[in-house]
């Protein structure tokens, strides 16, 4: 067999924009990458339907008369990826003899031929382009002390996630240097570390270049024309921890080493302060002491000269240091366990691209989905999207539409694909590799999602919108459902809305999250996406406050409300979020011992269960299962004749199959599927009034955190409570929740012509709810005490002599 | 772990089932090896893995092959969107994308779904897992999804 090498040219255009949700009257900037076209269009469009399958409507999209629509020269921009900590050149630290110390704990020693990224590692120095002082890893994963071109390097190599102390001192006079390397486990068959020795020909040559931790520029004088923090463009990024670094102004005996490792202890006097003698403290430079201001993106220095320093590129903090004694689990609770910063070499905090152009919305701009949809002559064509929103407060519809922001960046330029061979047991099949997919194999510096592990291997917790997120767009299908997710999976209600002739404002979780409930609170009626899986606490606070003063809450998907978010505080609104995964829950990773606490405010993350905010007390179902072959369809279940709720069935019969099609999956139950579950907080009086039909196949299997003891029996077609429930309950002052409790629900809405039970039921609920005031009250006799009695488990038994046997 | 079917009445048998599976998910937008009430639809699952247990198990044993192993996962990729569809091999290794194994181009959403099966049965050999194919590998786990 012959591996064809030639490749087709993919994604030559990208871009993305400041802003994903845009007020009107407000800007946004796009930063578009043109790669070999001398020009492109930008045009502005409403996004209407994005779907391309041949089964369904097909891409609607209108054309929006803008000023911007234009032709602009094109030009290449690159991302610049990887995370560093970088001190500005200060005198203090243009040393000639030093000691240069700290732990590290390596993810990535050597790297596999073909390596996106590949080249030796820095740890930390003062060095770029043959010149100064750094301690770096070379090709072969060893430590190694450089000064300017002459180099000691170590005898062994490190091994990886194991706690390594190193430290380099150089004697300025006599040229002698030496290296420590000092694993902190030494097993059995380890030889014995020993330092090393050299004489070294030169003193350190001094430039601007900045002192950096886990990369080092790539030149020794700024790049004016880079949009690089200070112009400084970083190369030979490391994988791994820093923890404890130390710089000191002559050379240490071994012994002073070890009592630097204490780190600074300003003002020692007789009652205060275990830190190194005066003899020692005065070559002290900088001790740097990364377990402070851990939530902020900048590095503390505890010496005398306040050498601090920034972070670029968001490396992992609140990460677990070489003294970590696993008796606190939180950062918060005692920081100096957590002095470490795990840097990788595919962190991406924001392209920082050159603006192209900027888009003015103007104030009558209705809210809506919007993109900037870039062309070029020869066929390339890429969409940037963006949501308009109104002013606070000033809604200009009774419907409002949440569009997932959040989600949006969990699932961010997601890899499964490519890194995960086995995504194809989860989905059953083998999965369909879309073209950004491909670009994005090779072009890590793009960046991850929350479903990825960064090259290292260590999860990904957290995503940034500032960079192109290539499938935030429509005209996308994700491997996991072959069809749309997300975004362009929302777009599939933007539709049907539209179709149908509602109108409607469109919002963000972001708004929600930082305007709270004034966001939302004139709305009569709310609209979640397709899966809804990723809040932060803010969110759910705006929603909890809107339902129960007479809010109406249509739940469109499945699996919604899930895990906890987190806005980084040191970044912009909405720009930046984070999402730990701890010991439960659906995780294509798992944070590591210690690390379950959020570097964006000290707080466990995890599920919202696990933290008594179940996803049933939001929505009304909770999440049970899920499976990415095929969907399957509704029916209605005996209490969709209650009164309280048969309003929603008018022209549907009873023995209809509701959603027997679609453009996920086939079917309008399916992919993640949730039930009513009173003992996770559906409300007692939960109406559960319609449920999966037909077959879930054996691809659907009952999510993890419902498997205590792994024994057989949790697949689709052995499970009774792999199903997905569709139910109803009303919230005081006249507001209620409608939950549809399927991820592939929204597809079916345009089947035939949006003629269908689905599209009919969906119209019943929206302008029940959608009603100004609150909605009728139930009959007097609903109002009685409700345990949870009537519907516990222990009902689900049947006397022998009931049955007949 | 259970054997892949080394004999041809079983991999014919096989392949035939993915093939009818193909036929009855022509326009469906999803796909899993069974057969359906009509073609067209995913509705009323029967047969395939359904009932031929041992498909369903050969199935998911290549399924949750590592990205890299026995020469890199074979995967489908869009080549033109809603139109054309070709076979590629994964890497396994970050930076280096997917390769076209072959110059077929697939008119059918799901048809490179039997191809890739067919594909498999010479790929993978017959037994693994056991103790005689013990190496140094089996003491790290690789990437998360199990394998």
């Amino acid at each position: 067999m012959t591996e064809i090498d030639s490749y087709p040219e993919l994604l030559r255009l990208t871009g993305y924009g400041s802003k994903w949700s845009v007020e009107q009257g407000d800007s946004v900037d796009f930063f578009v990458n043109c790669d070999g076209p001398d020009s492109y269009r930008a045009e502005l469009v409403k996004l209407i339907h994005g779907d391309t399958h041949p089964g369904g409507p097909g891409v609607k999209e209108e054309v929006i008369d803008s000023p911007v629509n234009a032709t602009y020269p094109g030009r290449p921009q690159t991302i610049h990826a990887g995370s560093y900590g970088m001190v500005l050149d200060r005198r203090p630290m243009r040393v000639d003899s030093f000691t240069m110390q700290c732990w590290i704990w390596p993810t990535m020693p050597t790297k596999v031929g073909g390596y996106w990224s590949p080249g030796e590692q820095m740890i930390m120095g003062k060095w770029a382009d043959d010149r100064g002082y750094g301690l770096f890893l070379d090709l072969d994963g060893r430590v190694c002390l450089r000064v300017n071109g002459e180099t000691v390097t170590a005898a062994e190599p490190v091994r990886d996630r194991a706690w390594h102390f190193i430290a380099a001192t150089f004697d300025a006079e006599t040229g002698c240097a030496v290296l420590y390397h000092e694993p902190q486990i030494r097993y059995a068959l380890d030889p014995k570390p020993e330092p090393v020795e050299s004489v070294f020909t030169e003193r350190a040559a001094h430039t601007a270049v900045p002192f950096t931790f886990a990369a080092h520029p790539g030149h020794t004088e700024p790049d004016s024309t880079s949009q690089q923090p200070h112009g400084w463009v970083m190369t030979d990024h490391y994988n791994g921890k820093i923890d404890a670094a130390r710089l000191c102004s002559r050379v240490l005996t071994r012994l002073e080493i070890e009592t630097m490792k204490l780190g600074a202890a300003a003002g020692m006097d007789e009652r205060r302060g275990v830190g190194p003698s005066a003899e020692l403290g005065s070559v002290m430079v900088a001790a740097w002491d990364f377990s402070l201001e851990i939530p902020s993106r900048s590095i503390v220095d505890c010496g005398p000269y306040r050498l601090d320093g920034e972070l670029v590129g968001l490396p992992a903090r609140g990460m677990t240091g070489h003294n970590w004694s696993g008796t606190q689990l939180s950062w918060s609770a005692d920081h100096r366990d957590y002095g470490a910063i795990h840097f990788h070499d595919d962190d991406v905090d924001d392209a920082r691209w050159t603006v192209d152009f900027t888009v003015t919305v103007p104030a009558d701009l209705p809210s809506a989905v919007y993109a900037v949809k870039l062309t070029t002559d020869e066929g390339d064509e890429d969409y940037v999207p963006f949501m308009v929103r109104t002013p606070l407060g000033e809604p200009q519809a009774k419907i409002a539409v949440i569009m997932s922001t959040t989600d949006y960046m969990a699932y961010a330029n997601e890899h499964q694909a490519s890194n995960f061979g086995s995504l194809e047991a989860l989905v059953y099949r083998t999965p369909i590799m879309a073209p950004q997919n491909i670009f994005l194999s090779v072009h890590r510096e793009y960046g991850y999602s929350l479903y990825d592990t960064h090259s290292d291997g260590s999860g990904v917790h957290m995503s940034s919108r500032l960079r192109p997120v290539l499938n935030f767009r429509p005209k996308c299908d994700s491997v996991i459902t072959q069809a749309p997710w997300q975004f362009n999976a929302d777009l599939h209600l933007i539709d049907w809305l539209i179709q149908l002739g509602y109108d409607f404002d469109v919002i963000t979780d972001e708004d929600i999250s930082y305007d709270g409930l004034e966001r939302i609170e004139d709305y009569n009626v709310l609209l979640t996406g397709s899966h809804p899986e990723h809040k932060d606490g803010r969110y759910l606070d705006a929603i909890h406050a809107y339902k129960d003063r007479g809010g109406r809450f249509m739940y469109m998907g499945g699996d919604g409300f899930y895990w906890r978010h987190t806005f980084h505080p040191g970044y912009g609104r909405g720009e930046i979020t984070e999402m730990r995964r701890c010991e439960s829950g659906i995780r294509p990773w798992q944070a590591q011992p210690g690390e379950y606490y959020h570097q964006s405010d000290g707080k466990l993350g995890g599920m919202w269960r696990f933290l008594g905010r179940d996803m049933a007390a939001v929505s009304g179902t909770s999440m049970v299962a899920q499976g990415f072959d095929v969907s399957t369809y509704f029916m209605r279940t005996p209490e969709s004749d209650d009164p309280r709720v048969a309003w929603a069935f008018d022209g549907i019969e009873y023995g209809e199959r509701l959603g027997d099609f679609g453009l996920v999956g086939g079917g309008a139950a399916g992919a993640e599927l949730d039930n009513v579950d009173t003992t996770l907080g559906s409300p007692p009086h939960t109406l559960l009034v319609a449920t999966s039909a037909g077959l879930h196949t054996d691809a659907y299997l009952t999510v993890t955190e419902l498997i205590l003891t792994n024994a057989p029996g949790h697949t689709g077609t052995q499970h009774p409570r792999i199903r997905a429930d569709m139910a109803f309950h009303e919230t005081p002052n006249g507001g209620g929740v409608w939950s549809f409790s399927s991820i592939s629900y929204c597809g079916s809405l345009s089947h035939n012509n949006y003629d269908n039970n689905i599209s009919k039921l969906t119209a019943n609920v929206l302008e029940r709810f959608a009603q100004d005031g609150p909605l009728p009250a139930p009959d007097a006799s609903e109002i009685r005490a409700r345990g949870r009695f009537e519907s516990t488990p222990a009902l689900n038994y049947h006397l022998p002599e009931q049955i007949g046997i | 772990m259970i054997p892949i079917p080394q004999d041809d009445a079983t991999q014919q048998k096989m392949l035939s089932e993915i093939e009818a599976s193909v036929a009855d998910f022509h326009g469906v937008a999803g796909f899993s090896v069974l057969r359906t009430e009509t073609p067209g639809s995913a509705i009323g699952a029967h047969a395939g893995i359904q009932h031929d247990i041992q498909l369903d198990r050969v199935l998911t044993r290549m399924r949750m092959q590592p990205t890299g192993a026995f020469g890199g996962k074979l995967i489908i990729v869009c080549t033109k969107l809603e139109q054309e569809w070709r076979i590629a091999r994964l890497s396994g290794i970050r930076g280096i994308p997917p390769k076209f194994v072959d110059d077929r181009v697939f008119t059918d959403e799901q048809s490179a779904q039997t191809e890739i099966f067919a594909m498999r049965l010479e790929q993978y050999p017959a037994e693994d897992g056991m103790p005689e194919h013990c190496i140094p590998a089996w003491k790290a786990r690789g990437e998360n999804w199990g394998a």
